[in-house]
């Protein structure tokens, strides 16, 4: 289903080239649920992201169902988004002045083509999706008065609202306590085995890792699967590896990284 | 993404940010109103002037003809009258809607009347002008008014006047006189012909009372022409007329006719109010009640300059209309009856003597096309100022369209640091909304969206501030400025063009001002906006 080949990254600030991946080979499988794991700054973000169809700028070829990403127009990749990939965030990005079911149904806002919804048929269907991940009580509540564990459940009712195939987390435990980090990785093996979805987690949490069917570690821009000292595939080449490791990714809100570090 | 739903985001966007907006808005809104305002007063005053002072897509041609001063007197060299086979080829020329020969009378006459208005009758020495009615229909016949010839011959012959002996058998609009082209002696003749006293004077007379210009002194010997015999005579070429009039069967003595139909200027009544009045101690004029006043007429009696025929022709005129068009000081009526009274007190030519010809064109881009053949006619169009005073009025325009344009201008950029600034703070929920499907052209479009609502809301609050302005100003003016000529009731036009023009100005502001953060906003990388969360 993901089939990742040669994928270089590097960040640019003005004349400092950043490099952040070197060539990363990595294979994901339908219905498979994969944790990434590794020490902050190693791209595990920046690899969920370029999956997710959120940052392009990189080298080498990310396939999704045979689909090269980077062949896409800006407009058939926001409908991949839109169509194919649930994101949940560390910080749950809810926006505070919709409400639940709102910020659920944001993703038929930007609906294209068939399947496209009416505005009333889109908050039916978030109240649904809202009832899945136990919260169909706060409907017509604003985020800011739910609970941390309750605000991820509404990031995930989203990122489920338009039936996707692949979800994408980053950290999504992060911001949790271990009982409500335990709640929501059982709602992520329930979604995995109900709808056959593809779950890849980013997490710096044990826990969470060995819950998941397979964990692949990035360290220093590799892939490490399996075991944190066994390669798993790399295709970097020697001369690219002289260049100076990133000592963290550049990251455009240093706050939360530093909450989830700490 | 749907327009419905853009426009929903978009509503709850600007609800959201409203403060933000509307102080970015401010600048609009003065701008727009600045804008509208002047352009509506510009157009107003245009419509003033080049509509009625100056009008534009009319314009008056008049013989060609050299003025040179002998003395104390200027003396024109050259014609000074258009005939009807010169009106026929202006008439002939390309461009030329349509053509309305205008004649001026050139017998004295005085007119009577207005016990009813101003408490006693006045006598008045009259300028008048006779124009083709077909100019004015549109204007003044209303209300039951009406400004045609009553006495054409074709009238005359259809609906022959009815006998009667009092006004009342006549109606109101009509009134029981003597039959048309019926004269009368003038009464002064003969005290007029004798030798002034250079000695000394004989005793006073007793003082005799005048006799009444309303009335005819059936003791006064009358001469009647043939029923019609001015009217046909008087619109038929020379050689088609009759040399001597035919003697009719015996007319009868007393028949109901209309009126003379008479419009005056507006000026003429504001020049009344505003001056003649406060010398004699009149009362103020109402225009609008003015219409259907009737008076006397005596064409053939003057005391500046009576004719050397040695009788009158006594009629009777109403009032029946303001216009621009009428002659500005005096009387304007149909251009038939001024044709007969010239014949009856000159010669057969005069029926074709027309002193200007007021030509329509379809539009004022027309003009120059006109004046040329014109030119070429050897005559020349009358120069009204009207160029002067709309090239005066398109520089005002300009002036105050450039003075809102750098206010719009100045608040575009506001608007533009402002969209900056909510771009800023909104760039989490831009990334989290292209995280869910939403496209680059989606993200510039909110924000545009953002930025034209801004635009049809700043420029709509901008139109009603100016219309508040214009209606203040108007009701000022009204009130407290004197009258003047051609005081217009409303100095401004808001035409439709207007207020979709201020919009669009509105609009296209706004939307220039965010389309640099609406840009910015769209190529955010939203991997970058919500990484490390």
């Amino acid at each position: 289903m993901i089939r990742l080949r040669g994928m270089h990254k590097s960040y640019r600030t003005g004349k400092l080239v950043t490099p952040v991946l070197h060539g990363v080979d990595l294979d994901i499988a339908q219905g498979e649920m994969v944790s990434i794991v590794g020490p902050s700054g190693s791209g595990k973000s920046t690899l969920l992201h370029a999956i997710g169809g959120l940052d392009r700028d990189y080298e080498g070829t990310i396939e999704v169902d045979g689909r090269d990403l980077r062949a896409m127009s800006d407009v058939e990749l926001s409908e991949y988004r839109n169509r194919y990939v649930g994101f949940v965030f560390q910080t749950f990005n809810l926006l505070p002045h919709r409400t639940c079911a709102e910020n659920v149904a944001l993703p038929a806002l930007f609906a294209r083509g068939e399947g496209t919804l009416t505005p009333s048929d889109a908050l039916a269907r978030a109240r649904d999706v809202l009832g899945r991940v136990d919260l169909s009580d706060k409907v017509d509540a604003r985020p800011t008065t739910l609970s941390g564990g309750q605000r991820q459940r509404v990031a995930i009712a989203r990122a489920l609202f338009n039936r996707p195939r692949l979800m994408l987390c980053d950290e999504p435990t992060g911001n949790l306590d271990s009982v409500m980090g335990r709640a929501i990785l059982d709602l992520f093996v329930r979604l995995g085995e109900e709808d056959g979805i593809t779950v890849v987690i980013v997490t710096h949490d044990p826990t969470i890792a060995n819950a998941t069917q397979r964990t692949v570690r990035v360290q220093d821009g590799r892939v490490l699967e399996g075991t944190e000292d066994t390669p798993a595939s790399t295709s970097a080449d020697a001369e690219s590896e002289t260049e100076s490791e990133p000592e963290s990714e550049p990251e455009a809100d240093p706050e939360p990284r530093a909450r989830a570090e700490a | 993404m749907r327009s419905v739903r853009l426009f929903s985001l978009v509503l709850g966007n600007l609800r959201r940010s409203r403060n933000h907006f509307l102080l970015a808005s401010i600048g609009i809104v003065v701008g727009i109103a600045t804008f509208a305002f002047f352009l509506a007063l510009g157009l107003g005053v245009r419509q003033v002037v080049l509509g009625k002072i100056f009008p534009l897509d009319k314009i008056e041609v008049v013989p060609k003809s050299l003025d040179v001063n002998v003395g104390p007197l200027r003396l024109g060299v050259g014609r000074d009258a258009l005939d009807d086979a010169m009106v026929e080829r202006i008439g002939a020329l390309p461009g030329v809607k349509a053509v309305y020969p205008k004649m001026k009378l050139t017998v004295g006459s005085v007119a009577y009347g207005g016990e009813s208005l101003f408490g006693t009758d006045l006598r008045s020495e009259i300028v008048a002008d006779g124009v083709d009615p077909d100019l004015l229909t549109s204007e003044i016949n209303k209300d039951g008014f009406e400004f045609v010839d009553y006495e054409t011959p074709e009238r005359l012959a259809a609906e022959p006047p009815t006998p009667c002996e009092s006004d009342e058998q006549c109606g109101e609009t009509m009134y029981c006189g003597p039959p048309p082209g019926t004269t009368t002696p003038r009464p002064d003749r003969s005290r007029r012909n004798k030798p002034r006293p250079r000695t000394k004077p004989p005793a006073k007379p007793k003082p005799q009372p005048r006799p009444s210009p309303k009335t005819v002194d059936p003791a006064v010997p009358t001469r009647t022409l043939p029923l019609g015999a001015m009217g046909p005579a008087a619109t038929q070429p020379a050689a088609a007329r009759p040399t001597t009039p035919q003697p009719a069967t015996t007319p009868p003595a007393k028949v109901c006719r209309h009126f003379v139909p008479v419009i005056v200027s507006a000026h003429v009544v504001e020049l009344y109010n505003g001056t003649l009045r406060r010398a004699h101690g009149f009362p103020q004029l109402n225009p609008e009640a003015v219409r259907g006043f009737k008076f006397d007429l005596v064409i053939g009696q003057s005391m500046v300059a009576a004719s050397n025929k040695d009788h009158v022709v006594r009629d009777r005129g109403m009032f029946v209309g303001f216009s621009d068009k009428a002659i500005p000081l005096g009387l304007t009526l149909p251009l038939g009856y001024v044709q007969r009274y010239n014949v009856e007190f000159g010669n057969e030519e005069d029926a074709q003597r027309y002193h200007s010809v007021v030509v329509e064109v379809p539009t004022k881009d027309d003009v120059a096309q006109v004046a040329k053949g014109v030119a070429d006619l050897d005559l020349q169009v009358k120069d009204t100022g009207a160029e002067e005073a709309a090239l005066l009025i398109a520089v005002f325009m300009m002036v105050f369209g450039l003075v809102s344009a750098v206010i719009v201008g100045i608040a575009a950029v506001n608007i533009m640091h402002v969209f900056f600034m909510l771009v800023y703070e909104r760039q989490r929920e831009i990334g989290v909304m292209r995280a869910v499907g939403a496209s680059q052209g989606d993200i510039a479009r909110i924000i545009l969206g953002e930025a034209a609502s801004l635009g049809t809301a700043a420029g709509t609050v901008g139109l009603v501030l100016a219309s508040v302005a214009a209606s203040i100003f108007d009701h000022v003016s009204a009130s407290y400025v004197p009258d003047f000529p051609y005081k217009p009731t409303t100095y401004f036009e808001f035409p439709w063009w207007l207020i979709v023009a201020a919009l669009a100005f509105s609009i296209s502001f706004c939307v220039l001002g965010a389309a640099l953060p609406a840009r910015r906003a769209a190529r955010m990388e939203p991997a970058r906006v919500l990484s490390g969360n």
